[in-house]
């Protein structure tokens, strides 16, 4: 049977400019699925996901940035990375933008 | 007491089971019921109100302990540890828990094999009370803590916490390589509930205030072995009481500690919904503004009843 396991990265992270969630190791999975919740946002949310070999060093992974303009639940699928994952958020536009976001991510064997 | 398996069996033979085994979990397949802790919230799901230092104890992580010098390291075992690491925040702390009740009152013991250490800098240098000097290495005092615990209910809603920390360095960066004990039970959200409390993130959720820990037994080193990308895996064993609710010894690697005078605080208050609770948790709390991880090869947890 395969494996499944879901982490979940961020619980309720405000994000003013940027954030990069903390490096999840998936060293086992053949696959991840990112789920970001975008509970409150103002401005336009961009969503870029990165790899590591080593936890310390990234890089931007094959995968095109998602951009997300409403609140409300987005995902992505990720594979053939390394044994490291986390996804970059960039919030920007006029006035004050924010966003107020769940990440999870999901991998499997 | 008798052996729970033959010595045979690889996986078992290193270690020393009571004769009941309630779990026996190696990381090479899921994280076997270790998961994240997390503080209570209310009944809309409202995360916002768990505690503020009870929110972000970060999730496990299955690793094949890898690093930027050697690429895989591997475990004791296998492929895959279960890994706890903290955010690079003073303070900050990541578990594991395990949640079990009991079927009976007496002898339980926890058994693992862990390996702990603070992430490498690479193009950096933290501030470290240990200076580099070919043998010691400044990662030696960048590590803070682990501890291993438990949360207990039973009797009548009596509830208590045996809990047992290495500390590897004060708040303050210093070696002290001692374990240690709280005197006082942790702080629970109904206790913040109640206006007891209302602690910061990162505060110390075992128990807040450093007054209320103790040291217990003369410093012991353990194995850093040098830079912080070497790891070798330490055998702890540790054994307490749900009979008589105390500490019996804790055995790591060839050191023998009686626990049998180290107390084991109840809360004055009863709890309800509990019944039979037997949770125990490992965690690893980071004194500097470095991430710090606790590996565990795997874990096994026995009773005698």
């Amino acid at each position: 049977m395969r494996s499944t396991m879901t982490a979940v990265l961020e619980r309720a992270a405000l994000v003013h400019d940027e954030l990069a969630t903390e490096p999840y190791e998936l060293p086992w999975a053949q696959e991840a699925r990112f789920f970001v919740q975008v509970h409150e946002l103002t401005g336009r949310l961009e969503l870029r996901t990165e790899i590591s070999p080593d936890g310390l060093t990234w890089c931007p992974a094959d995968e095109p940035p998602v951009r997300v303009t409403e609140p409300g639940m987005t995902s992505w699928l990720v594979t053939g990375f390394g044994q490291w994952l986390r996804v970059r958020c960039f919030v920007s536009g006029a006035g004050a933008p924010a966003a107020r976001l769940r990440i999870y991510v999901v991998g499997k064997s | 007491m008798r052996l729970a398996a033959p010595a045979t069996d690889a996986g078992l033979s290193k270690y020393d089971p009571l004769g009941r085994i309630l779990c026996f979990d190696r990381f090479d397949s899921t994280t076997h019921g270790w998961t994240e802790l997390i503080g209570n919230y209310d009944g809309k799901g409202d995360l916002g109100t768990v505690d503020e230092h009870m929110r972000d104890f970060r999730p496990p992580q299955l690793s094949s302990c890898s690093f930027f010098d050697v690429g895989t390291h591997g475990t004791l075992s296998g492929n895959y540890a279960l890994k706890l690491a903290t955010r690079a925040h003073r303070g900050h702390t990541a578990t594991g828990i395990r949640r079990l009740t009991m079927a009976g009152r007496g002898r339980v013991r926890i058994e693992t094999y862990f390996a702990f250490k603070a992430e490498a800098t690479v193009g950096h240098e933290l501030p470290a009370s240990v200076a580099w000097d070919g043998n010691r290495h400044p990662s030696e005092s960048q590590f803070g803590a682990f501890t291993v615990a438990t949360d207990i209910c039973a009797d009548n809603g009596v509830r208590y916490h045996n809990v047992i920390r290495y500390q590897n360095t004060n708040l303050a960066g210093e070696m002290t390589q001692r374990f240690m004990y709280p005197v006082v039970p942790e702080p629970t959200p109904r206790d913040h509930q109640e206006g007891k409390f209302a602690l910061p993130y990162a505060a110390d959720f075992t128990a807040p205030d450093p007054d209320d820990w103790r040291y217990l037994g003369e410093p012991l080193e353990l194995c850093v072995n040098e830079v912080p990308t070497k790891i070798n895996w330490h055998y702890l064993r540790w054994d307490i009481d749900t009979a008589t609710r105390s500490n019996v010894e804790l055995r790591l690697n060839d050191r023998i500690i009686d626990l049998s005078d180290v107390p084991v605080p109840i809360y004055p208050d009863r709890y309800s919904t509990l019944d039979n609770l037997l949770n125990f948790y490992f965690s690893v709390r980071t004194h500097a503004g470095i991430r710090n991880f606790l590996f565990l090869d795997s874990v096994l947890i026995s009773v005698d009843w």
